[in-house]
């Protein structure tokens, strides 16, 4: 920056005063002019087509390539020669050559041999210490994978008496306080705390009382009496009427209480309905029907007279009631002697329906509590399902061990007994969701009405050549 | 002051409980492992008592856990494995989705196991607790033992299951600890008797594998299932092989040890190989020497000493004796038809022999020429070549034998013979007070003779003779008897010598006097036997039963009246439909007689 110059000399003492008094700008302005051709390169060196363009359309009209957009795919397959984005930033941005492209590169201590290292290589060489090395890791890899082996393998074998009781590991003791010297209090304290005793609430009543394997009922045998097979036909029958009143109910209970209406009905209602209060179309039946009425006007309830009842009237109706509630005095009277000969029976009737309700309450309580031990544990919103009598036709029965039929799936027997247990809370069938999969034409594949006539143009044309 | 409210629900049974998804939080476990734990370490969902109060005024039905279960549940060192695990998961699904599939199969081979021996011990802290909750385990594992490799089942567990299944069984062989067994539909039930616990199990039947659909059964719950109850079976094992000194693990053949499993590929091969297995020796202790198997029951003076109690537990243990060695030094063939792995294991658990063709199955023992072979299992109707040696009989007939503790008579159950029903050997004691039809009691015990039986054999007489002649040949049994007795009479009379005859002789009368006089003191007299009169006797039992039913606590007082009501009325439907029947067998064999006789008329008639 040049100021104006008023002083003949000034003072260029040091380099902030030599810098404000002199004039370097023609050193700049070309230390800028080379850096921005170092930058874009120079201007001499470009090409005439890099640098002009012939316009052909003129002003105003936009240029549209005729270039088809690339498909999705191509973008990708383009964009995965680029440099990507996060490392384009660790490219150079000028176009300034390196000054100094050999540099002294300096590689770290122990990467080169020197001279004391190559002779100490080569005697251990021909001592074969690397060889040992090389084996002795392949050993111990060897080894290590066995070792991994074995652990797992350990799972498998069973080779320990978990109730012998002697065993410290059982008792939870670690193994190194198992010597003699140290003391039980010791041994227990260290004992982890999962291993101690610790309460822990009994197990649910319905899985310690209920059986595991439930002892089949005779008729399930392969050759069953007949009189076992009846029974159990009979607690089956019993089971299928059961779920069929279910049914029943609640069939009942919902499509069953709605009336049921033809099509046809219902659009006559409707008709109805929506037609309420517009002006009949004519109809001679009803108006014939309104002809037998005179035009005079009538009320629905016709006004009432207020009729008073004379003094005779009115005595009577008072001698009326006395008497009748003299009557019924007199009848209560006459129950109240006669109930005291009636004592006896009063008392046994009494008694007699008192021991009635004892013995329903009784009753009904007993037939709680055997509901109750029977009852499918409630864990879940889902029911556990109830036990099905595994029947099998007589049809079906071979009495034969080589011609055994059966249809009963064991694994899904075991899984309800555990919920009917109440080892597991009941389980839906969930059916699997099928994926709502939206469709649609990739870019580049996409077929329009326009490409289809074009593409028949195309064969037709080819044809025609051909023919010619 | 007024002191702190309380919060609602913050005792009673509000805090007794906690909802499912509370415990997940309070563990940090995802819903998976919290159900694997919960399997593993034998926690269940509870049922409260008051569902509202218990979910904090919730409605709705919610999975409800007990708290102190939860706080159990927190120190178990299980769930870090659980944790590091999810880790380790994560790991092989980025390995999958990066495609590096080296690493994940690597990652796969190294997949840390979670060992559960310590759970083990905790919730079974002494051997018969195991043995108690072994039916379900055992179950189970027989089941998953015919599975094939399945999505969800880990692959080397039904591996597992088979080995410890078969090695289960050779404890039962040498201990011959199996009392009962059933062929129902659904598949076999053994019942064995171990330290006197009774486990029950089911063995499907050997069909292929039925192919299960996901939404019926959640397998990946099975599966957790049968990883706890595998290790538990593979302790159980370990402590009965020792304690009937054996070797454990015993060997058996090459099909049990991974590392052959390539070998087997053929699912058949696989199951000859492991009824092959059954059927060998299992290696004993050195040094190990015969225990006395059998040792007689001790009598213990009880305070009800019930002498009709005590004979029948007698005659149980007797037959049971009988019963383990039922088979012993017979030879059983089996042929090639016959479902051999139920009939190895019994025929075995009761000291039999068995073998089979050895072309087709591996481990035969001895060839079908053997003469020695005492019984021969056919299923078919007929055979060209059979041997005179042997008995050739139906498979039903070894079930049928070891549910009546006796070899039963052939003659039912020969090649080609309708079968009797094969009954339940597992009817509860209650059904002693039923009415059973004389038929099936005569199968239920050979010794029972049905009332109509010495009529039959009368019958046959009575073709021949006349009603009256039955009825003289009845008198002439009865007197037969008299005469019999007369003689013995007779004899006894003879035998015994007449005293009175010798004293004749004698010197002084006094003398004679005094000696009558001493001998009338020193004369023995006939002594005149305590008779007691069995109708006396009743009546004072039952005075003194009728003092002890008094002694009755007023607590179980009404449910005895209502026990000895049952009783009476069971008793009472039982004398009458055994009356029905009487009337109806008599009005039946009235008719026969009627119409034979008049069939004999008729033909008379027609004659004359």
């Amino acid at each position: 920056m040049l100021l104006e110059i008023k002083k003949k000399r000034v003072s260029k003492k040091n380099k902030a005063a030599w810098r404000k008094y002199s004039d370097i700008r023609d050193v700049e302005e070309f230390l800028e002019e080379q850096r921005l051709e170092e930058r874009l390169g120079r201007f001499d060196t470009k090409v005439d087509d890099e640098l002009f363009v012939v316009d052909l359309k003129g002003d105003g009209v936009e240029e549209k390539p005729d270039i088809k957009p690339l498909s999705a795919k191509q973008r990708k397959r383009a964009a995965l020669e680029e440099t990507p984005r996060c490392f384009q930033i660790l490219l150079p941005s000028s176009k300034v050559e390196d000054p100094n492209k050999k540099r002294n590169i300096s590689k770290p201590v122990g990467s080169r041999p020197t001279a004391l290292s190559k002779l100490t290589a080569k005697r251990k060489s021909e001592k074969g210490v690397l060889q040992k090395k090389i084996e002795g890791a392949r050993k111990n890899r060897k080894i290590a994978r066995q070792e991994k082996k074995k652990s797992k393998a350990v799972l498998k074998n069973f080779d320990k008496n978990l109730w012998g009781g002697s065993l410290p590991e059982v008792k939870g003791i670690p193994e190194t306080l198992c010597d003699d010297f140290i003391s039980p209090e010791a041994q227990l304290h260290n004992v982890p705390t999962t291993q101690r005793l610790r309460p822990k609430p009994p197990l649910p009543k319905t899985l310690v009382t209920r059986a595991a394997v439930e002892t089949p009922h005779p008729g399930v045998s392969y050759n069953p009496s007949f009189q076992e097979h009846q029974e159990l036909l009979q607690d089956v029958v019993k089971h299928e009427e059961k779920m069929m009143k279910k049914e029943a109910h609640i069939n009942r209970v919902t499509s069953k209480l709605f009336r049921r209406v033809t099509t046809k009905s219902k659009e006559n209602q409707w008709i109805e309905e929506m037609s309420e209060g517009l002006p009949t179309p004519h109809n001679p039946q009803i108006e014939e029907h309104s002809d037998d009425t005179d035009n005079e006007y009538r009320a629905i309830n016709p006004p009432v007279q207020n009729k008073k009842k004379d003094h005779k009237a009115r005595r009577r109706q008072k001698e009326m009631i006395l008497e009748k509630e003299r009557l019924k005095r007199e009848k209560i009277d006459k129950k109240k002697i006669t109930d005291i000969y009636k004592l006896r029976k009063l008392h046994t009737s009494i008694t007699k329906e008192e021991k009635k309700l004892e013995e329903d309450r009784k009753k009904r309580e007993s037939k709680k509590q055997e509901e109750e031990e029977k009852a499918l544990p409630a864990l879940n919103s889902n029911k556990p399902p109830a036990k099905e009598p595994d029947f099998v036709p007589p049809e079906d029965l071979s009495g034969d061990l080589r011609r055994l039929s059966t249809k009963t799936n064991l694994l899904r027997e075991r899984f309800e007994s555990l919920q009917r247990r109440g080892a597991l809370a009941g389980s839906k069938v969930m059916m699997k969701k099928k994926r709502k999969v939206k469709s649609y034409f990739k870019a580049g594949h996409k077929v329009t009405d326009n490409e289809v006539d074009k593409y028949l143009e195309k064969i037709k044309k080819s044809k025609s050549k051909v023919s010619k | 002051m007024v002191s702190k409210k309380k919060k609602k629900y913050s005792s009673g049974e509000g805090a007794q409980f906690m909802t499912r998804k509370a415990a997940l939080k309070k563990l940090q476990l995802s819903l998976k492992d919290f159900r694997r734990i919960c399997i593993l370490k034998g926690i269940y969902p509870r049922e409260p008592r008051n569902r509202k109060r218990a979910q904090k005024g919730a409605g709705g039905i919610k999975t409800l856990y007990h708290t102190k279960d939860i706080k159990f549940l927190l120190h178990e060192p299980i769930i870090w494995k659980l944790r590091d695990l999810k880790v380790y998961q994560q790991k092989i699904r980025r390995a999958r989705a990066m495609r590096e599939y080296g690493k994940m199969k690597k990652y796969f081979r190294d997949y840390p196991a979670i060992k559960i021996d310590h759970i083990i011990k905790e919730r079974y802290p002494s051997f018969v607790d195991a043995l108690r909750d072994l039916d379900d385990c055992l179950t189970l594992c027989f089941l998953f033992s015919t599975f094939p490799s399945i999505r969800r089942v880990p692959r080397d567990q039904s591996m597992l299951c088979r080995r410890l299944t078969v090695e289960f069984m050779h404890a039962v062989i040498v201990a011959k600890a199996l009392r009962k067994v059933f062929i129902s539909v659904k598949g076999y039930y053994y019942q064995a008797e171990i330290e006197g616990q009774t486990i029950t199990w089911i063995v499907p039947h050997h069909f292929s594998f039925e192919p299960q659909t996901k939404d019926e059964v959640d397998f990946k719950i099975m599966s957790t299932f049968v990883e706890f109850y595998v290790m538990m079976l593979g302790f159980v094992n370990f402590k009965l092989f020792n304690s009937l000194n054996l070797v454990y693990p015993p060997k058996l053949t090459a099909g049990f040890s991974s590392d052959n499993d390539k070998g087997l590929v053929d699912k058949r091969a696989y199951v000859s190989e492991r009824i092959a297995a059954m059927n060998l020796s299992v290696a004993r202790k050195v040094g190990a020497n015969e225990v006395e198997e059998f040792p007689e029951i001790d009598l213990f003076e009880t305070e009800d000493q019930d002498p009709q109690k005590l004979e029948e537990a007698k005659q149980e243990a007797e037959k049971i004796k009988f019963l383990k060695t039922m088979f012993k030094g017979l030879k059983f063939f089996l042929n090639r038809e016959v479902p051999r792995e139920p009939l190895v294991f019994i025929i075995r658990c009761f000291g039999g022999e068995v073998s089979w063709d050895k072309d087709h199955f591996v481990g035969a023992t001895f060839d079908e020429t053997d003469e020695s072979i005492a019984y021969q299992i056919v299923d078919r109707p007929s055979m060209d070549k059979q041997y005179l040696s042997r008995y050739y009989v139906q498979p039903q007939w070894v079930f049928d034998s070891v549910n009546a503790r006796t070899l039963l008579p052939i003659n039912k159950y020969l090649m080609g013979a309708t079968l009797p029903p094969h009954l339940s050997p597992f009817i509860d004691k209650t059904r002693d007070q039923v009415y059973i039809p004389p038929e099936q009691r005569a199968l239920d015990d050979p010794e029972y003779k049905p009332p109509g039986d010495d009529d039959e054999s009368d019958e046959e007489i009575e073709e021949a003779s006349d009603e009256d002649k039955e009825e003289q040949s009845a008198e002439e049994s009865e007197t037969e008897e008299q005469i019999l007795t007369k003689q013995y009479k007779a004899e006894v009379e003879q035998d015994s010598p007449s005293e009175d005859d010798d004293d004749d002789e004698g010197d002084d009368f006094e003398k004679k006097k005094i000696a009558k006089e001493k001998k009338k003191k020193m004369a023995v007299k006939t002594g005149i036997p305590h008779k007691e009169h069995p109708y006396k006797k009743e009546i004072e039992d039952k005075q003194a039963f009728r003092l002890r039913e008094k002694l009755v606590r007023k607590k179980h007082r009404n449910l005895y009246k209502s026990m000895k009501a049952g009783q009476e009325k069971r008793k009472k439907e039982i004398w009458l439909l055994r009356k029905k029947r009487r009337l109806h067998d008599e009005k039946t064999k009235e008719e026969r007689k009627t119409t034979k006789r008049n069939q004999k008329m008729e033909a008379l008639n027609a004659s004359a």
